[in-house]
């Protein structure tokens, strides 16, 4: 599987939120999306699952144009930020929702919904209401909801900005994890540096609008396409380390 | 699939006349016609000679100076009486809060006619206290019209102002107490500028309540006559639909005012982030708290403890002997086929005016496009015009039509009459539920209607209950709009009351207003039994 993007652009009304993006993750990648909050990333990964058709440009998937195919026939999930639960379901029927509807007979979907919620760890929440949850469990519910159709390739919008440091740490190791065991591409969008460096095999560096670099992590690092790279991944990372380490060094010392 | 260039072209002409700006058009149409329509051929129909002689007639400047001096005075206690009851039941620690709402609330369950009648019933000449204290002093006329407004508005003045008051935060008073300023200034520069913008709303609303109601002064004005009485001779007396008119355009004035004040003070207090709730422990502010509510409390209950014994009383308040006989008496005055009337009425505008304001709803609050805010103003455009004028738009639009004399068209007057603040609930319903749910049905491959069977609908049932609630007790004790277009054959039971009360049949006319309260307090408890079982329900399947 590999995912393609052609001279993306996005115009709404007079604004250029995406301007001439094009890039290509490989099979079973980590991509980020990394960039100031603004600078077109939702509205870029928004036009990969098909919620915004794009002004210009094509997205394809294995040699396939898919820039108007339905969200739905993409095999493609998508995590949102803000979880999008179904609030008046429990976390079991938000999992097996889809599969229920979509094709499987009751027992198969439920077998495949019940296997996926004890893979992240929710088995003893399986009949709670997802208002009941923590916000790293709810994620972790939206994950499974999105796992359950087996997609070939993953779409997260800042799905850990609303969480705290600890469940952060957590859930980056258990999407890893996922990964791996599901073989699924991913593309992750934050503004987090650190996030990004943590989690990728690839970064795509967003300025306004515009793609300005993509590498690996240890590339971004040496080699920043231009000043803007260089201010605002390697200058703001260094300022994070140098902070952290005086601390660490008192504490040695 | 398409090549790029053909895709493009595709989604360019998708973008204007998709479905759902047609479906926004098509239903924004169809409110139009049943809305703005009909008051703009009534203002068509007035001609100048008409104009002339209403404003050089006497009695409409005597009227429109009794509606004025009695609404006025009359806005002004309910709205001291709204704030008093919603301080009490929001700002002090008194108990049985709950309790106490619904008892306070009750008038708002019978219709306005009745309030009028209750205070015959207690302070008419032949009435109880007035027996009782031999009192020369005469109810009816300006007090008892005050009177009677202010029973029949301070209801909906409470709730309005709790609504506001609940959503007061209260770290800024807290604060205020650390800084050591003073409670006085603390009402001034705290507590004023927040509520003063929420208030104006309020006052205009209850202002435009109270002008425009008939039923009050229709009972107790005696030679007291306001604007909506004389509208009410004209057009329903008499038929004559050109004086009426202009009178109803004159009515119109005030509901506009308020609904364009309103539509440009959007910035109401319930939108605030209450980071702090009302925890203050003070005895005095509580004994104040309990005076206010059961001094209300017990002038609501002897209003209605009035109904209630004029009706089973042989002859009250001589002879207070138990008898069915005025039940007997009203149900042969076909007050059966008139309560059925009424509860086919009741449930059917209840059933289409649910289903109508969530289509609405769902289209301006979930499907935003270009034609959302005219559709969303449509919907609430019918908060400008009062019953009575609705009806009167009514009568002259439909009276030749095959609609008119069925019930058909009582259940569309009530349902245009009552559909903006249902449609409000369930707009900020859907307004607030996540944005992104319709998305992730596309992308799991469920349908957009499957996700509002499935998610959007069963999130909102409680709101849906409300709209149903509200639709059906507003209906069952409407006497406006209604008043225009009732036949014999299609009367609700509300207007046997005014029937009653022209043949001087109290007893009746108790009769009728009791079955009203029990019917709207049915409705009312059912909502309530259908919430508690949801809500055990809910915790049950959670744990």
């Amino acid at each position: 599987m590999k995912l393609e993007v052609r001279n993306l652009s996005k115009t709404f009304d007079t604004k250029e939120a995406v301007k001439d993006v094009s890039f290509a993750v490989e099979e079973g990648e980590f991509l980020s999306i990394l960039g100031p909050s603004g600078c077109g990333k939702t509205t870029l990964l928004r036009m990969l699952i098909g919620l915004i058709r794009p002004t210009a440009g094509s997205v394809w998937k294995d040699g396939v144009d898919i820039t108007d195919a339905a969200p739905s026939k993409r095999n493609m999930g998508f995590v949102f930020q803000n979880y999008a639960l179904f609030e008046n379901m429990t976390v079991l029927k938000n999992v097996e929702y889809a599969l229920r509807i979509r094709k499987d007979d009751r027992q198969t979907a439920r077998d495949t919904a019940l296997a996926l919620i004890e893979k992240m760890g929710l088995t003893e929440y399986q009949n709670a209401k997802p208002y009941s949850l923590s916000g790293g469990q709810q994620q972790r519910v939206a994950i499974a909801r999105t796992l359950a159709l087996m997609p070939d390739t993953i779409l997260f919008d800042e799905p850990m900005s609303a969480l705290d440091v600890a469940t952060r740490l957590a859930l980056r190791k258990e999407l890893k994890q996922i990964q791996k065991e599901f073989h699924t591409t991913m593309i992750y969008i934050t503004h987090d540096q650190e996030e990004a460096f943590a989690m990728s095999d690839k970064i795509l560096v967003m300025d306004t609008a515009v793609a300005v670099q993509l590498d690996t992590p240890e590339n971004i690092i040496r080699h920043p396409a231009n000043d803007y790279v260089r201010s605002f991944v390697v200058d703001n990372l260094k300022i994070k380390i140098d902070s952290l380490s005086k601390y660490i060094g008192v504490a040695n010392g | 699939m398409g090549s790029a260039g053909t895709s493009r072209i595709r989604t360019a002409r998708r973008a204007l006349l998709n479905q759902r700006n047609l479906s926004k058009l098509f239903l924004g149409a169809i409110l139009f016609v049943i809305i703005v329509v009909p008051i703009v051929r009534m203002i068509l129909y007035v001609d100048s000679a008409t104009v002339r002689s209403v404003f050089r007639s006497d009695s409409f400047y005597s009227s429109l100076w009794n509606s004025l001096s009695s609404t006025t005075v009359a806005t002004v206690i309910s709205i001291v009486l709204g704030y008093a009851l919603a301080w009490a039941i929001n700002k002090t620690n008194i108990k049985c809060k709950y309790l106490f709402t619904i008892l306070i609330t009750l008038p708002m369950l019978i219709p306005s006619i009745s309030h009028g009648m209750g205070l015959i019933i207690l302070f008419g000449n032949n009435g109880v206290l007035t027996r009782l204290f031999h009192s020369s002093a005469s109810i009816y006329g300006f007090w008892g019209v005050v009177l009677g407004s202010v029973l029949y508005s301070f209801p909906v003045a409470f709730i309005m102002i709790a609504d506001i008051l609940k959503y007061e935060d209260q770290t800024p008073y807290e604060a205020a107490d650390v800084l050591g300023i003073p409670k006085r200034r603390q009402f001034t520069s705290i507590t004023l500028p927040y509520i003063r913008k929420p208030m104006i709303s309020v006052l205009f609303a209850i202002f435009t309540m109270i002008v425009t109601d008939y039923g009050v002064t229709l009972s107790i004005g005696g030679k007291f006559k306001t604007l909506p009485v004389l509208l009410y001779e004209d057009a329903v007396g008499q038929l004559n639909y050109s004086t009426g008119s202009v009178i109803g355009i004159v009515l119109l004035l005030p509901a506009l005012i308020a609904f364009l004040f309103d539509l440009f003070n959007k910035d109401r207090g319930n939108s605030a982030f209450v980071t702090k709730e009302y925890k203050k422990h003070s005895a005095r502010n509580d004994a104040i708290g309990y005076a206010v509510v059961g001094v209300t409390s017990v002038l609501v209950l002897a209003i209605l403890s009035s109904f209630i014994m004029q009706a089973f009383a042989k002859s009250y308040p001589t002879n207070m002997s138990l008898t069915f006989e005025h039940f007997a008496n009203t149900f042969s005055k076909n007050g059966g086929k008139y309560l059925l009337n009424s509860v086919v009425i009741a449930a059917a505008t209840a059933v289409i005016g649910v289903a109508i304001g969530c289509s609405t709803a769902y289209l301006t609050a979930r499907m935003k496009s270009r034609f959302s805010r005219f559709l969303h103003l449509t919907a609430i455009v019918s908060l400008a015009v009062p019953g009575l004028v609705l009806g009167l738009a009514y009568v002259i639009v439909f009276k030749k039509s095959l609609v008119y004399g069925t019930i058909a068209i009582l259940i569309m007057v009530n349902t245009v009459h009552f559909f903006a603040s249902p449609y409000l609930m369930i707009y900020n319903a859907f307004g607030k539920m996540n944005e992104n749910l319709e998305p992730v049905g596309e992308i799991l491959g469920i349908s957009r209607l499957r996700i509002i069977r499935d998610v959007i609908l069963p999130q909102s049932k409680y709101t849906l209950l409300e709209m149903f609630s509200y639709f059906f007790v507003n209906s069952m004790m409407t006497i406006s709009a209604v008043s225009f277009l009732a036949t014999p054959s299609n009367k609700p039971l509300s207007l046997l009351i005014n029937q009653f009360e022209a043949y001087n049949m109290m007893e009746c006319a108790a009769v009728v207003a009791l079955l009203i309260l029990v019917m709207n307090l049915l409705m009312k408890g059912i909502i309530f039994i259908i919430k508690m079982i949801g809500a055990s329900y809910a915790d049950k399947k959670t744990v």
